[in-house]
């Protein structure tokens, strides 16, 4: 009798579990679907659909200015995940691996600065870029993506790195810079791809920083130029679907090859404090 | 000596391009945000020194009221929901399906998590469209007249709430999912020996143990909904009338449409507050019913 309760809610469970999984892809679906019709209704007729017909795709990129965006994007990402990894593993190895005066509190200060949201700091930050003419530059959509989680993160996987192995590599007269590069860097390769997804998808779906400093329409990233493409075309869905694909297919490919990492570099963002 | 003095010299070095950063964009500015916040200040001319004045002024901006209150509104039903669906889903998984099938369909619930808000957004508005989106079909079919989920204030900050935790269960989800698993065998095995059934085990082993995760994810999930800024934009712009707007929807909008710097600033800081109260809330509650 007890057995049989159980397989009752266990089967009820695996529906709604299904349910929500569906739910949870149905509208990329529809978005990919959607993308491929020239519908100024929502009403989604599969005899609509023409995968061969690519022109809300060529002409998002041609008129509305997305292969501009899609070139600032990834620039933004790249710079970002390459100094992010950089400054970050350089900082870490310091708080790690060296004693100097100062060393916990300073450490203490980049934990605290983790509390600390974004809103509160993009103010001054855009006065700061401002008066430094900084605004519209690919610096200023950088440089803000770079703050004290990689730090954190890569710290904690350093401590795994034994002491032996770098005084070994010093008496073998290895200098200070290339013990960071040819034995630290190779031995936090894991932690690094973790954070290299990590910024990539914080970077790339960075909304709000992007939407204020850049005013200069040549400097849009994506996700600016599709929130603009809502009201330029209010009712060509197709084409504001297209957009949409657009901004999402980069991570989903990246996702699909480097799931471990991603569920990795993305939840242990949270799990920093 | 000279060694130690060596090794500080790169330690410092090492920690410096980092430390140029966080002192600049993040330390500094939360000082200049404080500044401001007792100025009036437009960016073109000096800030104007003006004490309290902002801050009297949000007590009585109308505006800044429905911000606040649609925000608490959104932490109070997306935070609760988010948490417990991950929670369950998590908990099932781990208990009838550790096999591909899981695997697979928690991969597929994290997929919203990777798409931006912005994204999201965007793809939800269309589907909940009143000329033919896919929601109101589907309650069409059902004998129910379409409803104007975006266009209506009643039901406006609702949909963006439905979207949020659509887009949040899958992320917390893992977590809860990493805590189940690290929950030791040993505890299931004794409890089953002793007769208890399924829901027994999650209300007397899962749910005791997951409790300092459980503390992150809800803390984690009210600090981020507090910052909700890009869905709202993207689906409604915080419309219609106030109905939903955020917080820092109109930090936004008094700092860069308004160019209301020092009020603007004021805002963040109550923002601030709110968070580092979280914050704070956080280590009190739960850090000392674990020790």
């Amino acid at each position: 009798m007890e057995n049989k309760k159980w397989s009752i809610v266990s089967v009820i469970g695996l529906l709604l579990t299904i349910v929500f999984a569906v739910t949870c892809i149905a509208p990329f679906v529809y978005m990919i679907l959607m993308s491929f019709t020239q519908a100024q209704t929502l009403n989604l007729r599969f005899s609509d659909i023409d995968f061969s017909d690519l022109s809300n795709y060529s002409y998002v990129f041609g008129k509305s200015g997305f292969f501009g965006a899609l070139k600032n994007s990834a620039i933004v990402v790249v710079c970002s995940c390459l100094f992010n990894c950089i400054i970050s593993s350089m900082a870490a190895y310091g708080f790690e691996k060296k004693r100097f005066p100062g060393r916990e509190a300073i450490y203490n200060m980049y934990v605290a600065t983790m509390m600390i949201p974004g809103q509160v700091t993009m103010i001054p930050v855009f006065i700061i870029m401002k008066k430094l003419g900084l605004l519209n530059s690919y610096f200023s959509l950088i440089v803000l993506i770079i703050n004290a989680f990689g730090v954190l993160l890569i710290r904690s996987f350093m401590a795994g790195v034994p002491d032996e192995l770098l005084e070994a590599a010093k008496v073998d007269g290895c200098p200070e810079h290339k013990i960071f590069i040819k034995v630290v860097m190779p031995l936090i390769k894991p932690v690094l791809i973790s954070l290299v997804v990590f910024t990539f998808v914080s970077s790339w779906n960075d909304f709000l920083w992007p939407l204020v400093s850049t005013t200069d329409s040549s400097m849009y990233t994506l996700t600016v130029a599709l929130s603009l493409l809502k009201t330029q075309y209010t009712a060509n869905y197709g084409l504001i679907m297209a957009g949409a694909a657009v901004s999402f297919v980069f991570p989903f490919i990246l996702y699909v090859f480097l799931q471990k990492q991603f569920v990795e570099g993305i939840a242990l963002s949270g799990v920093k404090g | 000596m000279k060694q130690r003095r060596l090794e500080a010299m790169h330690g410092y070095t090492y920690i410096l391009p980092s430390l140029i950063l966080i002192v600049c964009f993040s330390i500094i500015p939360i000082f200049m945000s404080a500044f401001f916040s007792f100025t009036e200040y437009n960016v073109m001319n000096p800030p104007k020194l003006v004490g309290m004045d902002n801050y009297e002024k949000i007590l009585q901006d109308e505006y800044v009221r429905e911000a606040l209150i649609n925000t608490l509104k959104y932490v109070v039903i997306t935070v609760p929901i988010q948490t417990i669906l991950a929670l369950v889903f998590a908990a099932f998984i781990a208990v009838k399906m550790q096999n591909k099938a899981g695997e697979f369909l928690r991969s597929v619930m994290f997929i919203p998590v990777i798409a931006s808000a912005v994204t999201s957004g965007t793809i939800w508005r269309t589907i909940l469209g009143t000329d033919g989106g896919i929601v109101n079909n589907i309650l069409g079919v059902f004998g129910i007249d379409a409803i104007n989920w975006l266009g209506d204030s009643r039901t406006s900050l609702i949909s963006i709430c439905i979207v949020a935790i659509w887009k949040n269960v899958g992320y917390f989800l893992v977590i809860f999912y990493a805590g189940i698993m690290d929950v030791p065998k040993s505890l299931y095995e004794a409890a089953r020996v002793d007769g208890a059934n399924m829901f027994q085990q999650f209300f007397r082993i899962t749910l005791p143990m997951l409790k300092p995760i459980t503390s992150l994810v809800v803390t984690l999930g009210i600090i981020w909904s507090f910052q909700v800024f890009d869905l709202s934009y993207q689906m409604t712009g915080g419309g219609p009338g106030y109905s939903s707007v955020t917080i820092v929807m109109a930090i936004y909008n008094a700092a860069f449409k308004n160019y209301k710097m020092g009020y603007a600033c004021a805002l963040a800081m109550v923002l601030l507050v709110i968070v580092l109260l979280i914050n704070a809330l956080k280590q009190h509650v739960f850090g000392e019913k674990e020790g």
